[in-house]
């Protein structure tokens, strides 16, 4: 088997005995990192299709960006990997506080305004948004909080760690980012019902969130475009110049691959620019136009893989914060393709959140990585 | 370290449930998937090639109008306009304000007309057009400081020949709504020129040639990517009329000048000068129908129309002290005929036999029908006479008489006056290919029950009377005819009895050249017209003329008419509340005609006087010579 061949003790890291390490190499679930690595691999191959027409002088420009995400990304992965997960559970503490200064660092002028959110740092060429990376760290953050009370989430409790989650929640919101904090909510979501928390405390949580979207939207806390792209997907026959318009191409372009797509760089709705944001939270209609049914229909069999391979992850983990983490993650990837998915083909609300190693963009595809080397932490660590 | 906290069975149950949510999450991604790709495909395939096609109409050049020598008289001329493209142009205040300042017009004006609906927002859209040259080369040497600004040829219509034959021409407009939707599916297009009057508008479809179309490919935010078809536009066809040029205008002059000498010249039965506001004079080629000039006054001149015509012009138009010079007379100006129309009453009793060409009739001066006394103009009276002397002098006794028998023999001849009338055409259109031909009228007693029935108010008598017979024998009356009906039937008797339905243009060609079709003559039917009766009534005709005591001789003396005899016959028609209808018909030579000529003026008094000189002036240029200046002649019908 593969998983024999790469585990020679040589080829092993200096963290910890090479028996040990070797052992726990053993169980690494290379069948998933396959799963992502394809994901990755189409990732970049579809924005190179969405953007070699952007600059005449280099085709590959985003091609080439991402392909270095990638890389980068693979080492993260395996660094997040390598240190055992109980150590950042351990620490959970110190990354959420780093965390949430970061997200107070990116609203004060040292951060970097783009396309209306105040969310990014900009080192030399390329920008960072701190949000992604706060998501990893929420799931490792909610996991070992949750799991230190042993699962038994009391009313005080579960206000702890909603007062938790809700500060770089807020922060984020301030940027404003509202996507992320949808994401947020998902993990927290996915989390507590797996953590235990009382179904009573569920249902109150949830009739609180029911009054929370209604207030938002009523008392126009949304800005108008957010409310917009927000309900663009109940009325596509509304406003065809705005949200509507985009709505309506990006499902055309989806249909207008059919079953077997208008093939790799043909794709008409594509190469003309007609669909916005194609290349990071539109890239989905780029697969469905020119790979078609078959195309888009395994790259979902390919997430739905990866997923099946969190969920039981979660299942196998020898502890609690192992089960969390993996829940929190697959949470994380859940929402982020149903809703980016479901978003391009018309069945949910239009908010910015990436498609997981599919969209352009660094943070995101380095903070899909890092929640992948967490599960893959749980996992290869189940009997150790 | 702490023991491990495994994930106890309830977190299993939970972890499952957490399993259905995701796959029933996965289930509804791939349905949704299916019903994109699958059930919605094909509409997607249509939708999708409309996203990224664009099509620039762009409207041929029109034929040109040439006259049966291939002289142009309409052509396209080439302006050089200023043009703005929406796409490229920077439409903010300075830019704006620097073109409107360039071209010298308010920065409002401007931004109207750069968002001028006709116009794609491909094409660039005209703001100034005949511009000075040296703008288009103040515009090239500060190509920087107007983007997307650009110097255009445009080509319009042109008049070389100034505005002659502007009724039979026609003038050209913008396409209307209504015109659009009738033309659907011909390649029109909101702002194209389309021909509204005379030839422009009969011979639109060979006149308007085929618009270029060029398909674009676009991306979302409309820039052009690539040309995907483009159909060059094709040039009209051009349409060489019957008209001859040199021949209009010696009408148009003879007719604008006899209405001039006309007005000075004084009606001593109104004590006032002949107002002669209008009038009209055609010329037909009797062989085969053919228009050969045609001249309506007053007129207008068709260049006004051109890129669209002033407002206040326009309704200057249609202001009746103007007396509307769109008006084409020629087809739908409706007069009495008056004496003229002795033609058809002559026909009428030769062919029934009510009388022969020897038959004599004792002019005293008038005519007593019943309790009715109707009189000769002037009450002169002619003496024993025939139909050929009859015709000569005009006299209407002896054409009462006529009307009177023909009533008292209905039982045997029918409504005869009528019944030659209308195949000599009259009360129907003679089909000539021009808008808004009138029909004029043969009145009889069906029609007068009618008209009466109609409206009793302007029609008070519905019944018909012996003295209504006697009218019409002399063409007054409810008889109304257009002066081209009048010209139609003179040919009809001219060239032997053919009915020719007037024509206006002789082929259609391409700019080479090329025949692309001929406008065959089209004659429509033959009356019979026996050589005993066609010889009497000719010479009563040329007796007009020539005869010292024909009506049209004192206009006469002096032309050439042993060389290019001319046979004809003048009208003075009574207008209620108006001074008469002058009226002359003629053709020539008398033996052989080539042409036939009816002048009419409106308020111009005796046909012999006003209408015959202006035929005079007319069949001078026919026969060679040079037309000499208008003398009316006093009182002569």
């Amino acid at each position: 088997m593969a998983t024999r061949a790469v585990s020679s003790p040589a080829r092993t890291g200096t963290l910890g005995g090479s028996r040990r390490e070797a052992s726990v190499l053993r169980h690494l679930d290379v069948t998933m990192i396959a799963a992502v690595m394809a994901i990755a691999a189409l990732g970049v191959v579809m924005i190179y299709s969405a953007t070699q027409h952007r600059f005449e002088a280099d085709p590959s420009f985003y091609l080439k960006r991402q392909a270095l995400f990638v890389v980068l990304g693979i080492g993260v992965m395996a660094l997040v990997a390598s240190i055992d997960y109980r150590l950042f559970r351990d620490f959970a503490p110190a990354l959420y506080v780093v965390t949430a200064l970061t997200l107070l660092l990116v609203l004060s002028p040292v951060g970097k305004n783009s396309k209306g959110a105040q969310a990014w740092f900009q080192v030399g060429s390329f920008q960072f948004q701190p949000s992604e990376w706060a998501k990893v760290v929420l799931i490792v953050c909610v996991a070992a909080y949750a799991a230190n009370h042993r699962g038994d989430l009391d009313g005080r409790r579960l206000l702890t760690l909603l007062v938790l989650a809700g500060f770089p929640m807020v922060l984020i919101e301030l940027q404003p980012d509202l996507g992320t904090d949808l994401v947020f909510g998902a993990i927290l979501l996915f989390t507590l019902l797996v953590a235990g928390a009382r179904v009573r405390h569920m249902a109150v949580l949830g009739a609180l969130a029911v009054t929370a979207v209604v207030a938002v939207f009523h008392f126009g806390l949304l800005k108008d475009y957010q409310r917009e792209r927000l309900t663009a997907f109940l009325d596509p026959q509304g406003d065809v110049q705005r949200s509507a318009y985009n709505l309506n191409q990006s499902k055309l372009a989806i249909a207008h691959g059919g079953v077997t797509g208008q093939g790799l760089f043909k794709g008409t709705q594509t190469n003309l620019s007609y669909v916005p944001e194609q290349h990071t939270d539109f890239i989905f209609t780029v697969v469905g136009e020119e790979l078609g049914l078959l195309g888009s229909g395994l790259l979902l069999a390919l997430y739905g893989f990866v997923v099946w391979r969190m969920w039981r992850a979660a299942v196998l983990a020898r502890d609690l914060s192992g089960t969390l983490i993996c829940v929190g993650v697959m949470a994380m990837f859940v929402f982020q393709i149903f809703e980016n998915v479901g978003m391009t083909m018309g069945i949910m609300p239009i908010t910015g959140i990436p498609l997981p190693f599919m969209s352009y963009g660094g943070s995101s595809t380095l903070a899909c990585f890092a929640a992948i080397g967490l599960v893959l932490n749980v996992h290869m660590r189940r009997y150790s | 370290m702490t023991a491990p906290v495994r994930a106890g069975d309830n977190a299993r149950l939970r972890l499952s449930v957490l399993a259905m949510v995701v796959v029933s999450l996965f289930a509804a991604l791939y349905a949704r998937l299916w019903y994109l790709q699958v059930a919605s495909n094909a509409q997607a395939q249509v939708k999708v090639t409309n996203n990224q096609v664009r099509f620039v109409h762009e409207e041929a050049p029109r034929g040109r109008i040439l006259d049966r020598n291939g002289k142009v008289i309409v052509d396209n001329r080439v302006s050089e306009a200023i043009t703005v493209n929406r796409a490229k142009f920077n439409n903010d205040v300075e830019h704006v304000t620097r073109l409107a300042a360039l071209l010298g017009i308010p920065p409002g004006i401007l931004v109207k007309r750069m968002s001028d609906p006709r116009f794609s927002p491909y094409k660039p859209v005209p703001v100034a057009t005949d511009v000075p040259k040296d703008m288009v080369v103040y515009l090239a040497e500060h190509q920087d400081d107007f983007p997307g600004v650009e110097a255009l040829e445009l080509t319009e219509r042109a008049y070389p020949q100034g505005n002659v034959a502007a009724h039979l021409l026609g003038y050209v407009g913008e396409i209307n709504d209504r015109e659009l939707k009738d033309r659907k599916g011909k390649g029109y297009q909101l702002g194209d020129n389309i021909g509204k009057s005379g030839v422009e508008l009969s011979y639109e479809s060979d006149l308007h040639g085929v618009a270029g179309l060029t398909k674009f490919e676009v991306d979302a935010q409309g820039r052009v990517l690539q040309t995907l078809d483009a159909r060059p536009a094709q040039q009209g066809a051009d349409v060489q009329l019957t008209l001859d040029l040199d021949i209009q205008k010696l009408v148009e002059d003879s007719l604008a000048q006899g209405l001039d000498a006309t007005r000075h010249s004084y009606d001593k039965e109104n004590k006032k000068d002949f107002l002669a506001p209008a009038g009209a004079a055609v010329v037909l080629d009797p062989r085969d129908g053919s228009v050969v000039a045609m001249a309506s006054n007053p007129t207008y001149n068709p260049a006004d129309f051109v890129n669209g015509i002033k407002p206040e012009l326009f309704n200057a138009m249609q202001d009746p002290n103007s007396h509307f010079p769109l008006n084409n007379r020629v087809i739908n100006g409706l007069y009495a005929p008056g004496s003229t129309f002795k033609l058809a009453t002559a026909l009428a009793a030769l062919d029934s036999g009510l009388i022969t060409p020897g038959t004599p009739f004792t002019d005293t001066g008038s005519l007593q029908v019943g309790n009715r006394l109707f009189k000769n103009a002037g009450s002169r009276a002619y003496g024993t006479i025939s139909l050929p002397t009859a015709i000569t002098v005009s006299s209407d006794a002896f054409f009462y008489n006529l009307g009177a028998q023909f009533w008292y023999t209905r039982s045997q001849h029918g409504d005869a006056i009528q019944a030659t009338a209308k195949t000599l055409g009259f009360g129907e259109r003679t089909g000539i290919p021009l808008d808004s031909e009138a029909k004029g009228r043969i009145p009889d007693p069906e029609s007068r029950k009618k008209l009466h029935d109609a409206n009793p108010k302007a029609f008070p008598e519905g019944r018909w009377f012996a003295g209504d017979n006697v009218n019409l024998a002399i063409g007054q009356g409810e008889m109304v005819v257009t002066p081209l009906q009048l010209a139609q039937s003179y040919a009809t008797f001219a060239n032997g009895g053919t009915v020719y339905q007037p024509r206006v243009a002789e082929r259609i060609l391409q700019q080479d050249g090329k025949v692309i079709r001929d406008v065959t003559p089209a004659p429509e039917r033959k009356i019979d017209l026996a050589p005993t009766v066609r010889n009497a009534i000719l010479t009563g005709l040329k007796g007009v003329v020539a005869s010292d005591k024909g009506t049209a001789h004192g206009s006469f003396i002096g032309f050439p008419l042993s060389s290019f005899p001319v046979a004809g016959k003048t009208g003075t028609a009574q207008v209620f509340g108006k001074q008469d209808t002058a009226l002359f018909v003629a053709f020539a030579p008398a033996d052989n005609p080539q042409y036939v000529v009816a002048v009419v003026i409106e308020e111009g008094g005796f046909g012999g006087s006003s209408a015959a000189p202006v035929v005079r002036r007319i069949m001078e240029g026919l026969a060679g010579k040079t037309p000499g200046p208008i003398a009316v002649q006093q009182g002569v019908d």
